[in-house]
């Protein structure tokens, strides 16, 4: 993926403070142990598409 | 007198048209059977009791007065309880919806019901089909049937246990990332995801809608195929319901297997870095060589790596079910379970495009596992990597860090794909591995998993409780 600088745990705070949601230091922490483990496995997912290589709107298994 | 609650879904069809049990006799032996054997699993919720037995005389009135309606008429059969059931509590296994009583029922329970089917009740789930089971939820944790200190799979893990402690004859679960397929493989019960788009999830609560499938576990193949037949079909409700052709999938479950082609994906349970169990192997190996001496011909074939789709629906499914509980989790976080929240709430961190980059991957996959299957007409691989955790082990918040899931691929593709029971292993947990067809092509996927079980004698094992 293109966003594949990870986090530290203050860039992260940081982040999280932009989400929204209501979170403690600790659900914080865990979620950048998540997120960071996440991040690792999207490395398999593709950096570079044709920019009009299109994702299904409405997923149908026959097409 | 036979246990009238071991028969099987098309035994008892048989008996109740030639008049020789009645659907209230079924009923009531498993209304009594769930209030003997259910404190000791936990799998009901909700047990409707007085709606089912009502059901049940009214099948009976149908029946003897010459109506029947297909193979479903008079079957107790239960729901998870993430569908919606008109005038009947709906929880989703949460403390937000623990007093959700919807007015209509989901689309798939109008289509049991007007089958003839009979609701026995609603079973236990992880949370919104998503969390785990854990004890900061208002509904016990269902246990194993086969050993109650394990974990009995997920998220459909009341409809796995019930169905295999005979506790109904049929139940619905859903499958995301391998909903059905995981209880079914850990309770030793058969299982099908449809096809995306096969099967209505109008009235289901969303985990994941690009994902989300509705589907039956039963005892046998062919008592899951009966089910489906009364699923099947275009609900203009669901954004993602197909229009396909009317298969009898009754009739498919009798078909023959010779010839049959079928990719052996083993490079996604037997590698280097994560590995099924000496026991498991064994059991495939040997489902394997029954498979061949049906007559079907099965081979090695390479398809894409199993971490592809793994982080691919990953990603996906975490983002989705963000989307979908976001304002619960700001204005009433403490009402989630803590394993339930804590994955909701890391879908928040996914930008728009790794979601789309995960999307487009999937994109991807689809066609290069449609190209490893060229020339194929099922895929067989492992259902699980081996016994269910035991509740007494810490219970991981992010499990998708561990080992990729063997189901996850076709929920990414789409595609159909059955859990079949192949044995016991030496701990006693229940072995087995998946079929998948192509798209819309349940009917073969059923055909081999019903010859399979008719050539072994798995079916005969259940769990003593």
């Amino acid at each position: 993926m293109s966003s594949p600088k990870t986090p530290t745990l203050e860039e992260f705070r940081a982040r999280a403070a932009l989400t929204g949601l209501t979170l403690t230091a600790e659900d914080i922490e865990h979620l950048h142990k998540g997120y960071v483990g996440l991040l690792g496995l999207m490395d398999r997912i593709p950096s570079t598409w044709a920019w009009a290589a299109e994702p299904p709107h409405v997923f149908r298994a026959d097409k | 007198m036979t246990d009238l609650t071991t028969l099987g879904i098309a035994e008892a069809g048989r008996l109740m048209a030639r008049g020789e049990i009645t659907s209230s006799a079924l009923t009531e032996a498993f209304l009594k059977r769930i209030e003997a054997i259910d404190p000791k699993i936990h799998s009901y919720i909700t047990v409707t009791a007085d709606v089912a037995r009502n059901a049940a005389h009214q099948a009976d009135r149908e029946i003897k007065g010459g109506l029947r309606r297909g193979p479903m008429h008079g079957i107790p059969v239960a729901l998870k309880d993430i569908y919606e059931t008109a005038g009947i509590r709906t929880t989703g296994h949460s403390h937000l919806k623990a007093d959700y009583v919807p007015a209509i029922d989901a689309e798939t329970v109008r289509r049991l019901k007007d089958a003839g089917a009979i609701i026995l009740g609603k079973l236990g789930t992880h949370e919104f089909a998503n969390g785990a089971m854990t004890p900061d939820q208002p509904f016990p944790a269902v246990l194993n049937p086969w050993n109650v200190a394990h974990q009995p799979g997920g998220s459909s893990s009341g409809s796995g246990a019930a169905v295999a402690a005979a506790l109904c004859m049929g139940a619905m679960g859903s499958d995301t990332g391998g909903s059905i397929r995981n209880p079914a493989g850990y309770c030793g019960t058969a299982g099908i995801k449809p096809t995306y788009g096969l099967v209505s999830r109008c009235g289901i609560f969303p985990l994941a809608f690009s994902l989300d499938t509705a589907g039956p576990l039963a005892w046998t193949v062919e008592d899951c195929a009966l089910m489906l037949d009364v699923l099947a079909g275009y609900d203009p409700n669901d954004q993602g319901s197909a229009k396909s052709e009317t298969v009898d999938y009754g009739a498919a479950a009798h078909g023959a297997i010779e010839g049959m082609r079928i990719a052996l994906a083993r490079s996604w349970y037997e590698a280097e870095d994560a590995s099924v169990t000496p026991d498991m192997k064994e059991g495939i190996d040997e489902a394997v060589r029954v498979l061949k001496d049906l007559g079907a011909v099965v081979e090695d074939v390479v398809f894409p790596d199993i971490w592809d789709y793994h982080i691919c629906g990953r990603v996906i499914i975490t983002t989705e079910a963000h989307a979908i509980h976001r304002q619960d989790l700001i204005a009433t976080p403490e009402k989630f379970g803590y394993t339930t929240r804590r994955r909701f709430q890391l879908g928040a961190f996914i930008s728009a495009e790794q979601y789309i980059g995960a999307l487009r991957f999937r994109r991807q996959l689809h066609q290069d596992t449609r190209a490893a299957m060229r020339g194929y007409d099922l895929v067989m691989t492992a259902n699980h990597w081996g016994a269910p955790e035991a509740f007494a082990e810490p219970q991981p918040v992010f499990h998708f860090l561990d080992k990729p899931s063997l189901t996850m691929p076709f929920n990414v593709t789409g595609q159909p794909a059955l859990t079949v029971c192949c044995g016991y292993g030496g701990d006693g947990f229940p072995l087995s591995f998946q079929l998948a067809g192509h798209a819309f092509d349940e009917a073969s996927v059923f055909a081999a998993g019903a010859a399979y079980e008719r050539a072994t004698s798995w079916r005969m094992h259940r769990p003593k409780l």
